[in-house]
């Protein structure tokens, strides 16, 4: 590489993502440094005492959601994709809607219908006469645990196998119905192997998702490494191993990311250049129908009719008191926050992307790649290193205003600010990653098209490169939006004077006990979630076309 | 080509002063360098407690003062955290919370400073101040046994430690061990009995399980009306709580439960409070100061009182009726600091015991 | 020389072997070459080298006595003035064909521009299909939509990479002679790319064969003697 080389690799491009990226790599830091500085005694408690126990459950409950994941997540999507049954166009997006029930909203509302109290014993019990044995309406126990994250987390792989379904496999599915293959035998022995690359992609969203799962397993009191960072953090008050376990969870997590990249190895996602030719789904007849009917009327049924049912029954019961003034606020809060740090996401994730695919190189796919990682690093730790560097730059900011002589300064801590840049470090991969596919899916072409009718690559990217992608950028916008509705620790943590969002409110009722105040709050992300789970479904659709 | 970096760089600078502009909304204090200027009219304070009645009396207080009350919210051991990460940054100048470990804590890592104030001293007995006035109790509450009524005899139960007896294994439930209320628990047995007594009782707790810890105080109260034990150790404001909840099932459950106050013949019943505390860095004393003063008030703590169940501090106030309905009892005798001094030893014995 | 080409080298990253080596060519004005190899000959490499959307190990790229590229500088395609017809045509998905073919007129007046893509739209013969989108266009449509698109900003070479590697054979033989009479019409320099001699013949002036990165030799077509340019047979 000769010097005009370099000169191109360093442009706008570059530095706006070099700058992205070190926002990234800041917390990597800090939880790296750590994981390497002496062990004190805590450490020693801790390792004899919790973290076998906080192993077993966790790696449990990672083997069993991903089982019954996949499981629920390709069947659904095989005969979605595959069989015509009653409602099945209905399905075909309802089932993608218990995405939209946070697993912690949903945690305490099964708890709320299986107890004691709950709707089912109380039923049972007043006008039946039958008081059940407890333990079998238990859900806070392990196996309750991985019930909740299965209902709510099977989606990532029901919609990523059957996008794949729908628009890779109809050749290989018709080939195989010719050469009179049976159904299940379709299933195993073609579905299965060529959607693995999706079913992994998707499985690898859920373990992510149960491994930085904080709600579920703090309210059901299971210990899990997610829960033992934070008691080791606030309960030992020990900040040195608490980002140890931090560490040692980041490792796991970019073992799963980079066990996900070698399956997939060079086969991405994309089918830019074949036609795609969707499946026809074929008629079912007699009990059949009825039987794959049932079998996905049941897991929506579970995963999202009855604790949406629930939550609405409990907003009745406390709507009076709950619904305030000071609701619309948390309303607003929610959306106009998640709204910023979504914008904020999407344009650093669009100058990365479009820089590590205008100019590849060796640095450009380490960009890449540090940028997904930013997924793996545990709430936790960006919490610790944003407000230490919250810190840092306020000290910064009063000295020049010392120097400058000009008596007010603003403060950047405890403001909404700081808790932004979070969400920004925290959610940034997800937006990357659909943006990236996005442009993978697109290609080149129409890039260099461009610049070869005289438009440079900023103009380029205005006036082609995002309108290409919209779809691509609209489901980022979307995904990432949701996740910040839902997130917890990180506001919780981080939460500027005077502010609560939707998520901490409903968490906060729920921690004091209160249920039944909670459910206002949380029926709202749920149909503020499912009304965009219901568009993105609207623009996958009109990709697919 | 420069002109598009423009564009770019004017979208990237427009989201920020969005940003910046939703943040001064949010009202944030901006605080000059200098002390003798004069004090804003505000005070900030962290509370882990986010009851109705604490934010109608910062409304009170506003009304009544102008001073503004900035709130964030979150649990006592996450706020404290916070604290220390911030140390003399801290904009909060009041720190709220519901255990007086955690804010012995705090005042053993520095962030507090002594409030000298006569309106507090008189409002609030000795024993539940800090020895140096660095923290104040603002309502109290026991932790208490409750039993079933159709299947215990009160006159069978006498003291915590009896719950480890042969009597109760397989009856007793409690919640898990990480929550702050236990640790205090276990906190003031360190104090009282020491610690291998404290760790034998924690042993034969985990022995008498009627099942692995879960849920959260009223779903222990509900385990034992459902059947899963006999007795469990819980709040008393939660008691209050459900007997005065929407929800008739929940009702149901408390009115089949009774309030027993354990170790009334030997060291007396756990009690905690509720605290605040004025934070060293605090850049609005005075305005923190009149706010410790009013929420020591007998108003606010009738208040206090009767919306959640708790103890008043200030003696000069009645309990909720119910409450008295319960009865008069006798308090561990301890100084609540120790609840702070002893946590960690608890968190570990707690661990080593295989309390969940 | 119209376009000079010398000593061009490149090879795609992290591979050993260079893709082109030493790859040198002259073109005069109006002339149409052709670049005829096997695939994995680096036929398209030298196109894309030609247009700036690779960057050469070394060598001379001019065009129109405008250095595109020598050993110390680098022009980024879009300044090259360089027009380029893609295999797949790329006509953008977003834009109807009349958008497509003004998308590479920005440096023109408005007035100005009205009338190119208007003069543009009937050479190529698709003045009644402005409005439609390009997936509403038949595979000669569309590449007749893409050209129109390259020859409208007035390039001073266009290039083509495989232009009838996407149609069917008759629609082929009918296209490409259309074509080589709306490129003698404009006067448009061009060098395309294919792996069909037929093709190469019925269109070219001069064929240029290509293997190992490295041009093996170059003939007159019969083209050529109608066209008769002036210039030496091997450079």
């Amino acid at each position: 590489m000769n010097w005009y080389a370099m000169k191109r690799q360093l442009n706008g491009w570059a530095i706006l993502s070099f700058i992205a990226l070190l926002f990234i790599v800041l917390p990597g830091v800090v939880v790296l440094v750590e994981l390497f500085a002496p062990v004190n005694d805590n450490w020693q408690h801790i390792r004899e005492y919790l973290l076998p126990r906080y192993v077993r459950n966790t790696l449990f409950i990672m083997l069993a959601t991903g089982v019954l994941t996949t499981i629920i997540g390709t069947s659904l999507a095989w005969f979605v994709t595959v069989y015509d049954f009653p409602f099945r166009r209905f399905f075909k997006w309802a089932l993608i809607l218990p995405l939209a029930i946070p697993p912690y909203i949903g945690a305490y509302t099964y708890h709320g219908i299986l107890n004691y109290t709950g709707v089912i014993q109380t039923t049972l019990r007043n006008d039946f006469g039958i008081t059940v044995n407890q333990s079998y309406f238990n859900i806070m126990t392990i196996q309750g645990t991985i019930f909740i994250f299965t209902l709510f987390l099977y989606p990532y792989i029901y919609t990523i196998t059957r996008a794949f379904l729908h628009n890779q496999s109809s050749s290989m599915i018709e080939n195989a119905r010719i050469l009179g293959r049976g159904s299940w035998d379709i299933f195993f022995t073609v579905v299965i192997p060529i959607s693995r690359v999706a079913i992994i992609g998707g499985v690898s969203l859920v373990l992510m998702e149960v491994l930085n799962d904080y709600g579920v397993v703090k309210y059901f009191g299971i210990q899990t490494f997610s829960t033992a960072i934070f008691s080791t953090w606030f309960g030992m008050k020990d900040t040195s191993s608490a980002l140890k376990l931090a560490g040692t969870l980041m490792i796991l997590v970019i073992a799963i990311l980079t066990m996900e990249r070698l399956v997939r190895g060079r086969k991405q996602f994309s089918y830019a250049t074949t036609k795609v030719k969707p499946l026809k789904p074929r008629p079912l007849n007699g009990w059949h129908r009825y039987a794959v009917l049932g079998y996905v009327a049941t897991v929506f049924g579970i995963a999202f009719l009855i604790p949406f049912v629930q939550l609405i029954a409990w907003t009745v019961l406390t709507f009076e008191q709950v619904f305030t003034a000071a609701f619309f606020r948390l309303v607003w809060n929610t959306v106009s926050v998640a709204f910023i740090a979504t914008v904020i996401i999407l344009v650093f994730a669009l100058i990365i992307a479009n820089y590590t695919r205008l100019f590849p190189s060796n640095m450009t796919r380490v960009i890449s790649k540090v940028t997904t990682l930013g997924y793996s690093i545990p709430g936790a730790a960006i919490a610790i290193a944003v407000i230490t560097l919250f810190l840092l730059l306020d000290e910064w900011v009063l000295k020049a205003a010392l120097a400058l002589d000009l008596g007010q300064t603003f403060v950047f801590r405890t403001t909404l600010i700081m808790l932004i840049f979070a969400y920004v470090i925290r959610f940034l991969a997800i937006g990357y990653n659909s943006i990236e596919s996005g442009f993978e899916k697109v290609g080149k072409s129409f890039t260099e098209a461009s610049r070869m009718l005289g438009w440079g690559t900023v103009q380029t990217f205005f006036r082609v490169d995002i309108p290409m992608i919209k779809g691509a950028i609209m489901s980022a916008f979307i995904l990432v939006f949701i996740d910040i509705m839902k997130e917890l620790p990180l506001t919780l943590f981080l939460q500027p004077f005077n502010f609560s969002t939707l998520a901490t409110q409903a968490f906060k009722y729920v921690s004091d006990e209160k249920i039944h105040e909670a459910a206002l709050a949380s029926i709202v992300i749920v149909l503020m979630s499912g009304l965009l789970i219901f568009v993105f479904h609207k623009v996958l659709d009109k990709e697919a076309d | 080509m420069n002109k598009k970096y423009m564009a770019l760089g004017l979208s990237a600078a427009l989201t920020t002063s969005l940003l910046a502009a939703c943040a001064s909304t949010e009202e944030t204090t901006t605080t000059g360098d200098n002390e003798t200027a004069e004090e804003s009219k505000v005070v900030n304070v962290y509370s882990s407690r986010h009851y109705d009645v604490d934010k109608e009396l910062y409304k009170q207080f506003e009304e009544e003062t102008g001073v503004k009350v900035n709130v964030v919210e979150g649990k006592g051991e996450e706020l404290l955290e916070r604290l220390n990460t911030e140390g003399a940054n801290t904009e909060a100048d009041l720190f709220i919370t519901a255990d007086a470990g955690n804010l012995h804590q705090a005042k053993e890592n520095g962030h507090l400073q002594a409030v000298d104030s006569d309106v507090l001293e008189s409002n609030i007995p000795e024993k539940y101040r800090d020895t140096d006035n660095e923290w104040f109790g603002l309502t109290k509450r026991a932790r208490v046994i409750v039993y079933a009524k159709d299947r215990v005899n009160p006159e069978d139960l006498s003291t915590y430690e009896a719950l480890t007896e042969e009597q109760w294994n397989g009856k007793v439930l409690v919640r898990p061990s990480e929550n702050m209320y236990n640790i205090s628990l276990l906190a003031s047995f360190i104090e009282v009995n020491g610690v291998d007594k404290a760790k034998e009782w924690a042993e034969g707790m985990v022995n008498n399980f009627a099942r692995d810890p879960q849920g959260n105080d009223r779903d222990q109260a509900k385990a034992v009306v459902a059947g899963e034990g006999d007795v469990a150790i819980m709040n008393t404001y939660y008691m209050g709580l459900m007997l005065n909840s929407e929800d008739a099932e929940e009702k149901k459950v408390a009115e089949e439960l009774g309030v027993f106050f354990p170790n009334q013949d030997t060291t007396g019943t756990h009690v905690n409070v509720s605290g605040i505390a004025m934070t060293k860095a605090s850049k609005n004393s005075e305005n923190a100061k009149k706010l410790m003063e009013f929420m020591s008030d007998p108003s606010a703590q009738e208040q206090f009182a009767s919306a959640n169940f708790e103890y008043p501090v200030n003696e000069s106030v009645e309990p909720n009726e119910l409450l008295k309905s319960w009865g008069e009892f006798k308090e561990q005798d301890i100084n609540l600091s120790v609840l702070g001094e002893n946590q960690q030893e608890a968190i570990r014995i707690f661990n080593e015991a295989g309390w969940k | 020389m119209f376009v000079q080409i010398n000593d061009l080298h490149f090879s795609y990253k992290g591979a050993h072997a260079e893709t082109i080596k030493g790859f040198s060519l002259s073109i005069t004005k109006g002339e149409i070459v052709s670049l005829l190899g096997d695939s994995g000959s680096g036929k398209s490499t030298i196109l894309r080298l030609i247009a700036g959307l690779e960057m050469p190990n070394q060598g001379v790229v001019v065009v129109n006595d405008c250095v595109c590229c020598d050993d110390c500088q680098f022009m980024p395609p879009e300044q090259r003035g360089v027009g380029m017809v893609f295999q797949d045509y790329a006509l953008f998905p977003h834009m109807t064909v009349e958008k497509n073919i003004r998308f590479g007129l920005h440096k023109l007046s408005r007035k100005e521009r009205n009338e190119r893509v208007e003069e543009m739209l009937a050479l190529v013969n698709l003045s009644e299909f402005r409005h439609r989108y390009p997936y509403e266009l038949s595979g000669g449509q569309q590449q007749r939509g893409a050209l129109a698109r390259a020859l409208a900003p007035r390039p001073s070479l266009l290039i083509l990479d495989e232009p009838f590697s996407n149609l069917d054979t008759s629609l082929q033989h009918r296209i490409r002679d259309d074509l080589r009479r709306l490129l003698k019409q404009t006067g448009t320099t061009t060098i395309f790319v294919t792996h069909d001699e037929e093709d190469a013949e019925a269109l070219a002036d001069r064929i240029v064969y290509l293997g190992e990165g490295k041009i093996k030799k170059q003939i007159m077509t019969e083209n050529n003697k109608t066209f008769n340019p002036q210039i030496p047979c091997f450079v």
